[in-house]
């Protein structure tokens, strides 16, 4: 009788342990439902804002069942899993940083979420739509500017509609400068960049002993290279060291600069007239064939960063001295911001032999690095002392000269010490602050010499869901989880107040482009409820979040 | 053979082999860490065709053994690579940087190891009073205290507060010097010296001034001292003359390792007043995955730390002849 207890306990005892297995492991019917996904962040160290969104996120989706992990990871192995191994992960902080060229609507529009860069390029999310597709190739090669905006409207609407991105905020740039040395009216704000740009350099004006402009930055300078893109500090020195065709404005629209005007005579042919009063600094006349030199020498290989922005170009003709026409192999509505406003005008004279000489050796032009760059802009390079230090001087003879004597750019990494140094004098513009704009503005109001500028960044925060796999293939869920991202929220915590709910791709700053009504989910967790349920999710005893059943 | 020929021999092939190892190691540790350093340098828009040709420059596409040959046959002759961040040769970087460490690490060095022996003195005459318990009690507060700390109390007070001292650089901006000795010939240069020397001077008078103070405690229990003082010779020309000279010996080779933790201890300092140095240097090529770079640096700091333990042992040796070189007799 003992014998058949045991026996029988046995069973039990052995039944109940499967069943505890089953339910904890996921082998049942009702675990394979269990929807679980796992947030990748920097860490807080590193990226402070991206963490806390996360991390709020995290918690949010947890309020609704879902089994969220999260999984910080640095930098490097961060974009190494989500840009190499597409297939692997569920959702991702990201960034996009403000660019110059980025001020055309065309690469965040297109790269990011045309189905043709979706297995090796920027579309690392996987969205696929053809309806999108259409809409993006359609803008690229529409040079009227207004329907071009109507199709720009569209792209925001779809990319809404599917919830592509989870938006988070666009943040604001914050800069501040010392008001006792240049004067207010003479510091300028462009759209989505703040007053840290081209204009302000050309334009401040110094009102005391003072006349150079000291500016910090976080980080040191790899490059002086017109052929060369490299950190964003260096782009600051070529933008004033060399010449553009056309500028990108205080709006954010392209207008000629150093050439005297750019029409289109059709969709693929552009006229370009050069100001005839450009030299270089080392005294020689700038040229057409200067001109055409710039614009093909990224074609030869020599220079692979700006290749990708001359490959439109099918030849260039000199018509005079001063006309030189662009003729296109397509259509391409971004080329004045994209081509024109971002190749730099180099000199042939200078040029030409360093690109022969270096066709039949392993390394290309960028990283070739003149003794001193020769370039035509409103800056003559003055001298760069390595991890301290680069210095400019006002080119006297250009058409528009600034107003400082010298720029200059020295490097800090101690962001502590940035906030004092401006105090202290030792400079008096403060280009780059990484702290907390909280502290940053509570302090410049105690400084009355000191003037902060907030403007709305052209960059954006997000998480960035893979359509791949579930659970994020499915559109309701990824409006969820949007509704479950309270951006309100975000921006006034995480952020304390220094950006603005963000709902598409278009930074409210470029007014032009942004589309103000799209639809995009409600913040609230009831909502976002309201939206799983719906789409046939459902909830096991527990609370926990299941997929529809199949 | 004589026998410090043999023991100089034996000290060099264990110094060769602790290089080896060190170079070994970083190899190695870079190409473990988490991440993929294409990411860093390769635009993810460039089309694959882009992304092989730098590949190559940076000569990724080859095997991690073949990389490995690749770079101990390059240091053997000298050649630490090209950095991936500056596209410029390892050595040209590191060139650009290095004499403004040595200055910082001298000075700093020079008035640590002067202070220090003054006050390690100093401390032992003032043996058993209050003054000692208070001068140890301070010393072990400064080897204690973080760099970044005291850099930042001394940029607070000195810089932000008072405005007597720059916060940072080497010069005055938009200073330009003719040479470098004329750099060393201005006063700007001193001033912006100054905060980070004194920063690592703090940080570097704790050795000395215990070890020169525990070393006079030793040495005024000799018997020769004792004689001196049985003599009547005056209590100073004791100290100075008697004890002094004798516990200098260890202070000086501590000074020679010294010099190597000092390389190590400017990766801090040098960040916080943003001195251009060989730390800052370091700091850049690891955040940014540039192995040549991140490489070279550490090797070098590492050879100098290497090679100034070496010197310590010989000076060790030639200048006390009480000093066993031969460890089986």
């Amino acid at each position: 009788m003992s014998r058949k207890i045991s026996v029988v306990l046995s069973i039990i005892m052995v039944f109940t342990f499967i069943v505890t297995l089953t339910n904890e492991t996921g082998f049942g019917a009702e675990s394979d439902r269990l929807v679980e996904v796992s947030l990748i962040t920097r860490p807080k160290a590193s990226s402070p804002d991206e963490f806390e969104t996360i991390t709020i996120l995290a918690e949010e989706m947890r309020k609704v069942g879902i089994d969220a992990k999260v999984d910080v990871m640095p930098w490097e192995q961060m974009a190494d899993v989500v840009w190499y191994d597409r297939e692997s992960w569920d959702i991702t902080g990201w960034q996009m940083t403000a660019r110059p060229e980025r001020l055309d609507p065309d690469e965040f529009t297109y790269n990011l979420f045309h189905s043709s860069t979706a297995e090796t390029g920027y579309n690392f999310i996987g969205y696929i739509n053809n309806e999108y597709d259409e809409v993006a190739e359609k803008q690229r090669v529409t040079v009227d500017k207004e329907e071009r905006r109507k199709l720009i409207y569209k792209s925001q609407e779809i990319i809404a509609e599917d919830v592509a991105y989870i938006f988070s905020v666009n943040p604001m740039v914050n800069i501040v400068y010392n008001n006792q040395v240049f004067a207010e009216s003479s510091i300028k704000e462009m759209a989505g960049l703040g007053i840290k740009n081209f204009w302000t350099y050309l334009y401040a004006e110094p009102i005391s002993d003072q006349k150079d402009l000291v500016l910090n930055s976080n980080d040191t300078v790899q490059a002086v290279n017109p052929l060369y893109i490299s950190g964003s500090v260096d782009s600051w020195i070529t933008e004033l060291v060399w010449d553009r065709l056309m500028r990108m404005g205080q709006d954010g629209l392209p207008k000629p600069w150093a050439a005297k005007s750019v029409d289109w005579i059709d969709k693929t042919t552009i006229r370009v007239v050069l100001r005839d009063d450009l030299r270089f600094h080392d005294g020689e006349k700038v040229t057409v064939e200067d001109v055409k030199f710039s614009f093909e020498v990224p074609k030869t290989g020599e220079a692979p960063m700006y290749k990708p922005f001359v490959d439109i170009i099918d030849v260039i003709n000199i018509e005079d001295d001063q006309t030189l026409v662009f003729k296109l192999k397509k259509p391409w509505a971004a080329f004045e911001t994209a081509s024109l406003a971002k190749i730099n005008i180099i000199p042939k004279h200078v040029w030409e032999p360093v690109i022969e000489d270096l066709k039949d050796k392993p390394e290309n032009a960028e990283s070739y690095q003149e003794e001193v760059p020769v370039g035509s802009g409103p800056f003559k390079f003055s001298n760069w002392k390595f991890s301290e230090e680069v210095v400019l001087s006002a080119n006297e003879d250009y058409f528009q000269p600034p107003k400082v004597d010298k720029w200059i750019v020295r490097f800090v990494e101690n962001m502590e010490a940035t906030f004092g140094m401006i105090q202290n004098g030792e400079i008096n513009f403060l280009a780059t602050y990484l702290g907390d704009n909280q502290l940053l503005q509570q302090r410049v109001k105690e400084d009355e010499k000191l003037t902060m500028v907030s403007s709305i960044d052209l960059g954006f925060r997000f998480l960035a869901p893979n359509h791949r796999i579930r659970p994020f293939s499915d559109k309701a869920f990824r409006k969820a989880v949007a509704a479950l991202n309270d951006r309100e929220l975000i921006a006034a915590l995480v952020w304390k107040g220094f950006a603005v709910p963000s709902d598409g791709v278009i930074s409210p700053a470029l007014e032009y482009w942004d589309n103000p009504n799209v639809n995009y989910p409600e913040a609230g967790l009831q909502n976002a409820r309201k939206i799983l349920e719906e789409a046939g999710y459902e909830w096991d005893e527990e609370g926990r979040l299941l997929y529809p059943d199949a | 053979m004589n026998l410090r020929w043999k023991y100089l021999i034996k000290r060099t092939g264990q110094m060769l082999l602790t290089l080896w190892i060190i170079a070994t190691i970083l190899f190695f540790i870079f190409r473990l860490m988490p991440g993929n350093p294409l990411v860093a340098y390769i635009d993810p828009t460039f089309t694959e065709e882009q992304q092989e040709i730098l590949m190559k420059q940076f000569g990724l596409d080859k095997s991690l053994w073949m990389q490995y040959i690749i770079y101990i046959k390059n240091l053997f002759q000298g050649e630490l690579g090209q950095s991936f961040f500056f596209k410029d040769s390892v050595i040209n970087v590191i060139s650009k940087v290095l004499p403004n460490t040595i200055y910082l690490m001298l000075t700093a060095l020079i008035i640590a190891y002067t202070a220090g022996i003054v006050g390690g003195i100093f401390l032992a005459w003032k043996r058993g009073e209050m003054i000692e318990s208070v001068g140890i009690v301070f010393t072990l507060f400064t080897r204690a205290a973080p760099q970044f700390w005291v850099g930042m109390i001394l940029l607070a007070i000195f810089s932000f507060q008072f405005d007597i001292f720059p916060s940072g650089g080497v010069s005055q901006a938009g200073t330009v010097y003719s040479s470098e000795l004329d750099k060393l010939l201005s006063f700007q240069f001193y001033r912006h010296l100054f905060l980070p020397a004194l920063t690592l001077s703090i940080y570097l008078l704790g050795l000395p001034l215990l070890l020169m103070r525990s070393n006079m405690l030793d040495v005024m229990d000799e018997s020769y001292v004792e004689m001196a003082k049985i003599r009547g010779v005056s209590k100073i020309r004791v100290l100075v003359k008697y004890a002094a000279r004798n516990a200098f010996l260890p202070v000086i080779t501590a000074m020679a390792v010294g010099i190597g933790y000092a390389m190590g201890g400017n990766v801090v300092i040098e960040t916080v007043f943003s001195w251009p140095g060989l730390g800052r240097l370091l700091v850049k090529a690891v955040s940014t995955s540039d192995y040549p770079l991140a490489q070279g640096a550490f090797i070098l700091i590492a050879g100098v730390m290497v090679f100034m333990n070496f010197v310590a042992d010989i000076l060790y040796s030639l200048l006390d002849p009480r000093v066993n070189i031969d460890s089986k007799r």
